[in-house]
């Protein structure tokens, strides 16, 4: 039965090569490519420049600490609308609004969070007139990591949401009946049963996170363009932009993009893979 | 290459009082009639509002109706217009661009890369020949100085010259129109601060910029977000540094919500030039013919300029007086354009490399 | 055995003020378009702009497109993937990675050299072509999420068993797949159309540079440089994205109705 197995993984596997890796294999290959057409290491190495090794690691502190907190407030949230017996109005309401608010970034995104959290924006300013409070005095900066961390949140935590609904529907009202007739109080349950189902599913969506987070762009540029160093940013100079550019050195950063991703998925598949050797 | 202002003022006003040829001429009929042939023309990054091009593109099709436009991507940069050209090779669908509009530094490296074809336009000889190549693969379209848009319902004293920005009148107010290591209108910006603060043109000013800027940031002046109609309008970015077309459209798009002026500083005046091309794959060539026949005649240099934009051609249109005087009403006070600087593309060039490398040790990653 | 669901409230509300609060501060703003006054002009000027229901509903075909040939070729991929090859997993895993990573400019520019009027399959001489390779751009975008969604409805039911019964009482594998597996992870599926539609609805390079009539494309046009309107149509898009799901949500009611889904 070989070959069956692999019947219904083709269509997929044509589509993404047509699709997905031939175009990517373009931009991979110009990274190996010198101006004037010849085989070239350069590239590769011209990475090796203070600004673009602190543009990879804030990305990579960026993306961890938004995924981070958006897969826990998502699945907190998530638990909430589902687990917590809410109305089911409100769960159909959470999981569109969901849809929409992932997709929500970029110049909207970050417009919305400077009208709101900016040093004029909406919440700013309800809290020095009605409880005399300068938040920006206070040190906070909408400007900054933790700024920007925040925004990302905004389509990371829905994300999440949607995609552990269907894992969480999965968690069988018997088990924490049957956990309860043995006398696990919820947070036993969670911690013996709960958790550990939920665990492969969270480090997936995790990986997800990470990913989308990484290559995010057009946020992090609207919000503090010219103040942030972001592999995405850098990789959009050298590819697009007004000036005279290094595609060479563009691909190379994408190529660099790719590997990190790489990375971190293959650190996901490892942990899970312990994880799920328990469960079939 | 080194031509200032003045000196190309007197360069076309001998051109025009010499000219024979008359400038307002009509494309040829027989280059008509091929273009209506092709049916299509296909532009990119054309922005409805940037230099008027919507009404230029809407006098175009006025003008030759069976002609569709197709416009790709208006938010493109030079740079993806380059790469649209290179990836629609041997494409002959809508897809591929029949012509660009892209920064001065982009004309000389397409026509390296043979990726741009030549064709001299009827009204060639009004064009000023540092803003145009010898062969005729790339000329210049229009151009505009680097002014600040002050939201003035926020700001009450409204900075005059460059160095006023540095007062403490201006905290968390002053931001760049785009990224300096990505956007030619941001990098103008800091080679323009630094002319101000006394630099050479080139990478003396540009290094001279950055340390601007880096003043600016620790003083709490520099706000980092991009600068653009809303963010000013909303009160995050009450200056900005751009475009005087830009400057002048965004006000005009505000009507008076927020009020707002536009400031050209008086201790440096730069100039930017963009160059038309025709792409060297385009399908649709003669209709790329015509449309270029059509932005230099007057009827298009004169759409471009009711978008405050100075065409290539303005002195020689002012000599003739083929400007209506209202549009020159609407324009900023002449005195401040004469002693503009035009900056070569070595200088540009230069100023560039030391924006883009020192950019983020001098004022980003301010980001912990 | 009554739960207190005093705590699901609460934390409902405080998510709900993050997410609204934002949109709030930009409603309000699309409505000063007007001095020292509230006011829809913005919106006005927004619906006089020519072409936006034919841009939306272009755009709302593509999306259903999208969604439905993702699912054609995620569902059984990522079935197969469980039941027979588990080798290939952190393949397919990475590969639906990739489009999160690699611009979207990146891979239009990639299609147009693969596919244009001087290639083998040269979708871009025609419309129908290029609408074609712009559904096709789509499922790739949308891919990350649409495979990640059903991966993990499929992780929740029990895929063995449930197929080793069909096999006995003598399914096909289509039937298996789609009578069997599908109405069980209806939940993950719709997850995966949600945010295959809201990509599609907002997705401006790739339509544009197709010199496709996308929904992206015209609000674009209309509010690039203009300072109210930009606000004016993120709160318009946000709302029919929002009811066009809310519909979806409704159509799903009368999917068949499984034990899992209580």
């Amino acid at each position: 039965m070989r070959w069956g197995d692999y019947i219904g993984v083709a269509p997929f596997l044509v589509f993404a090569i047509l699709f997905l890796i031939v175009p990517t294999a373009f931009l991979m290959a110009s990274a190996f490519v010198d101006r004037e057409g010849g085989f070239t290491l350069d590239n590769i190495a011209n990475l090796n420049t203070p600004q673009i090794l602190s543009s990879f690691w804030i990305s990579i502190r960026v993306s961890v600490a938004s995924a981070a907190i958006g897969a826990l407030v998502g699945l907190i949230f998530a638990l909430a609308v589902i687990r917590g017996r809410l109305p089911q109005a409100v769960r159909s309401t959470v999981l569109t609004f969901s849809g929409v608010a992932s997709q929500f970034a970029g110049i909207p995104l970050a417009f919305a969070f400077i009208a709101t959290l900016g040093r004029l924006g909406l919440i700013t300013w309800l809290f020095k007139t009605y409880l005399d409070l300068d938040i920006y005095r206070a040190g906070f900066n909408l400007l900054s990591f933790w700024g920007l961390t925040i925004t990302y949140c905004y389509f990371q935590i829905p994300l999440m949401i949607l995609i552990i609904a269907p894992a969480i529907d999965g968690l069988k009202k018997e088990w924490s009946e049957a956990a309860a007739t043995l006398g696990a109080t919820p947070v036993q349950f969670w911690r013996y049963v709960g958790l550990p189902v939920l665990w492969p599913n969270l480090l997936g969506t995790l990986s997800l996170l990470f990913a989308n987070a990484f290559g995010a762009i057009a946020t992090a540029y609207a919000l503090t363009g010219s103040s942030l160093n972001i592999v995405p940013i850098l990789l959009y100079a050298q590819i697009r932009g007004d000036v005279l550019n290094d595609p060479g050195l563009g691909a190379a950063l994408a190529l660099g993009m790719v590997v990190i991703a790489a990375l971190a998925n293959v650190v996901y598949l490892v942990i899970r893979t312990r994880a799920e050797r328990w469960l079939k | 290459m080194k031509l200032r202002f003045v000196t190309m003022v007197s360069a076309t006003a001998l051109v025009a009082a010499g000219a024979i040829a008359p400038a307002f001429a009509d494309a040829s009929q027989q280059l008509v009639d091929a273009a209506k042939k092709e049916g299509q023309l296909t532009v990119i990054a054309l922005p409805h509002d940037w230099c008027g091009y919507g009404a230029v593109i809407e006098g175009f099709k006025k003008k030759y109706p069976g002609i569709t436009v197709n416009e790709l991507n208006p938010d493109a940069g030079s740079g993806d217009e380059i790469e649209a050209v290179k990836a629609n090779k041997g494409n002959t669908g809508p897809q591929a661009p029949d012509v660009i509009d892209v920064g001065l530094s982009f004309g000389p490296s397409s026509k390296e890369a043979k990726l741009i074809q030549p064709y001299k336009v009827s009204t060639w000889d009004s064009i000023p020949d540092s803003a145009k190549d010898a062969d005729g693969y790339w000329y210049g379209d229009y151009y505009g100085v680097m002014a600040f848009l002050v939201n003035t319902d926020i700001v009450k004293t409204v900075p005059k010259t460059w160095a006023d920005l540095q007062k403490p009148d201006y905290a968390n107010a002053v931001a760049l129109s785009g990224d300096p290591r990505v956007a030619n209108q941001a990098i103008m910006s800091v080679h323009a601060a630094g002319l101000a603060s006394g630099g050479k043109l080139g990478a003396d000013a540009a290094k001279k910029g950055v340390d601007f800027f880096a003043k600016l940031n620790k003083a709490g002046n520099f706000v980092p977000v991009i600068g653009k109609a809303a963010p000013l309008a909303q009160g995050t970015t009450p200056i900005v540094t751009t475009w005087d077309y830009n400057a002048l459209s965004w006000r005009d798009g505000f009507n008076g919500n927020p009020k707002a002026e536009v400031v050209v500083p008086s201790d440096a005046v730069v100039a930017g030039v963009y160059v038309q091309a025709i792409s060297a794959y385009a399908p649709h060539p003669n209709a790329a013919k015509l449309w270029m026949e059509y932005l230099y005649s007057d009827e298009g240099q004169l759409g471009w300029l009711a978008g405050y934009c100075h065409p290539i051609r303005f002195n020689d249109l002012a000599a003739r007086k083929a400007i209506p005087a209202d549009m020159l009403a609407k324009l900023p006070d002449p005195a401040l354009y004469a002693k503009a600087v035009f900056p070569t593309l070595d200088e540009q060039a230069a100023a560039k490399d030391v924006v883009v490398k020192t950019w983020d040790s001098a004022v980003g990653a301010n980001v912990k | 055995m009554k739960q207190s669901r005093f705590w699901p409230w609460l934390i409902f509300a405080l998510g709900s003020l993050y997410f609204l609060l934002p949109l709030i501060a930009t409603f309000q703003f699309s409505l000063s378009i007007r001095r020292d006054t509230l006011s829809w002009d913005a919106y006005l000027n927004v619906f006089q702009a020519p072409a936006f229901q034919q841009t939306f509903s272009y755009s709302l075909v593509v999306g259903f497109a999208a969604v439905v040939v993702g699912v054609l070729i995620v569902v059984p991929a990522a079935y197969f993937v469980r039941l027979r090859a588990p080798q290939l997993r952190p393949v397919i895993e990475f590969v639906t990675l990739l489009p999160l990573i690699i611009p979207p400019i990146i891979l239009v520019f990639g299609y147009i050299r693969m596919y244009n009027s001087s290639s083998l399959i040269p979708l871009t001489n025609s419309t129908i072509g290029t609408d074609v390779l712009l559904t096709l751009a789509y499922v790739a975008l949308a891919m990350p999420y649409m495979y990640r969604a059903v991966d993990t409805g499929l992780r929740t039911i029990d895929v063995q068993t449930l197929t080793e019964a069909a096999n006995i009482l003598g399914a096909n594998t289509a039937t298996i797949l789609l009578r069997i597996i599908l109405p069980n992870i209806t939940v993950a599926v719709l997850s995966g159309a949600f945010l295959t539609l809201a990509i599609v609805v907002g997705e401006f390079t790739i339509a544009s540079l197709l010199n496709r009539p996308a929904f992206g494309v015209y609000m674009q046009n209309v509010g690039a440089n203009r300072a109210y309107e930009p606000a004016a149509l993120a709160v318009i898009s946000f709302v029919i994205t929002w009811a066009a799901m809310g519909m979806i949500q409704l159509l799903a009611r009368f999917a068949p109705r499984t034990a899992a889904r209580s």
